[in-house]
């Protein structure tokens, strides 16, 4: 049994002080093996974005632990944290988050620039690799407002991957797109998660796109109601 | 120091051309200002010298208001404080040059054309008017560059703190 990729460990999120706190999170456990590919699944406003974005790294939980490829991200302080998202995270979120004033290419070795690692042409090799696997290197001098929603994802998951990380975190990535589309950029993530062997972990509301997914958790108000 | 994120955020400045276009533009009559308060009074060098302290701080403070939602996604995609800071330097240190280059090449074109004509740029004229108006001496030009690095450095430590307190799900919740 291989260790678990992603463990949460007692995990509690809390907004707001005193009397108008809201329970985000309750008490949550999990824990997700290398290459799984885990649908969490549950009415808006359930928790299961929040609890993404915990497992992330990109909100610190009120409590519990998270570990991610054994590295306890809730003890490492934020001047470290880049490098624990460089090296173990993508991400694809529900609305891209392409920088407007730079061309797909450029939004996908972006996420390279800070390393030292490599160099300029291994640098811009990785980043038409990875255009090429979503089908976007003709649009790589495109800017994302020259670019259709279902374009802009697919550059979106392209820059997720530039650094070839483990785990792929995917928040409601076809939540802006219309059907075909959206079925589409499911495709690529399922391709990636069978081909590259990377664990998935796809938030939807979307109970079409359960079908992709070897696992489901089903979220309601902040607390997880089953893990099939 | 990164390089390679300096030199990239000097390209990706130029993007925001209305912006960067303006400030060069406001960076350009401040050298002028500032060169040509140097050769005044005391007063008049402390008050231009202000007027610059306040310019670069608000563009300082502007950049990392504009670049909020690009601050946010580069640290969502694993950009560190320091990466953030060398693409708000690199905007600064692009618009400051330019304007820097921009006036002293418009200096040595305004007395280039004299010479070749042999105008005299004491007389009265449309040269004599641009000479008064732009031509900088080279002790006050390079000194006002001098200031204004100087009094930039204030600026960019205030945008480096507003944008290291930019958290990366600021890209999520302002979508």
């Amino acid at each position: 049994m291989p260790n678990p990729i992603i463990q949460v460990q007692g995990v509690n999120k809390e907004y707001g002080r005193g009397k108008k706190t809201v329970a985000a999170l309750k008490d949550i456990n999990i824990e997700i093996n290398p290459g799984e590919f885990v649908a969490v699944v549950g009415p808006s406003g359930c928790g299961k974005s929040t609890l993404l974005h915990v497992m992330a790294g990109l909100e610190a939980p009120t409590n519990g632990r998270i570990l991610l490829d054994g590295v306890d991200v809730t003890l490492i302080s934020e001047r470290d944290m880049p490098k624990v998202r460089a090296q173990k995270i993508g991400f694809v979120f529900q609305s891209f988050l392409l920088i407007e004033d730079l061309t797909a290419y450029e939004n996908i070795e972006a996420v390279l620039w800070p390393s030292l690692e490599y160099r300029k042409e291994k640098q811009e090799a990785m980043a038409l690799e990875v255009l090429r696997e979503v089908d976007m290197l003709e649009r790589k001098d495109h800017f994302p407002r020259q670019m259709s929603g279902g374009e802009q994802q697919r550059v979106a998951i392209a820059r997720a991957l530039v650094n070839n990380p483990p785990i792929l975190f995917c928040d409601e990535p076809t939540g802006n797109l219309d059907s075909k589309t959206g079925e589409g950029v499911l495709k690529i993530i399922a391709g990636l998660n069978r081909d590259r062997k990377m664990t998935v972990v796809l938030v939807t509301h979307n109970e079409e796109l359960v079908k992709y997914a070897k696992r489901v958790l089903r979220m309601k108000d902040g607390a997880i109601v089953s893990d099939k | 120091m990164n390089l390679k994120i300096f030199l990239k955020s000097m390209k990706f400045a130029f993007r925001a051309r209305k912006r960067v276009f303006a400030f060069i533009v406001i960076y350009a009559i401040l050298y002028i200002q500032v060169g040509k308060g140097l050769e005044q009074s005391a007063q008049a060098q402390t008050l231009w010298l202000l007027v610059a302290f306040s310019v670069a701080t608000v563009y300082a403070i502007l950049i990392s208001q504009f670049r909020r939602r690009d601050i946010a996604i580069l640290k969502c995609v694993s950009w560190s404080n320091s990466d953030v800071m060398l693409l708000l330097i690199g905007e600064v240190v692009v618009v400051s040059l330019t304007a820097f280059l921009l006036i002293f090449q418009l200096s040595v074109e305004i007395l280039g054309v004299a010479a070749y004509f042999t105008i005299d740029i004491e007389g009265p004229g449309l040269l004599r008017t641009l000479h008064d108006l732009i031509v900088l001496q080279p002790g006050p030009m390079f000194l006002s560059l001098f200031y204004i690095v100087i009094l930039q450095i204030p600026g960019l430590v205030l945008a480096q703190v507003r944008a290291m307190k930019i958290p990366p799900m600021k890209a999520i919740r302002e979508e």
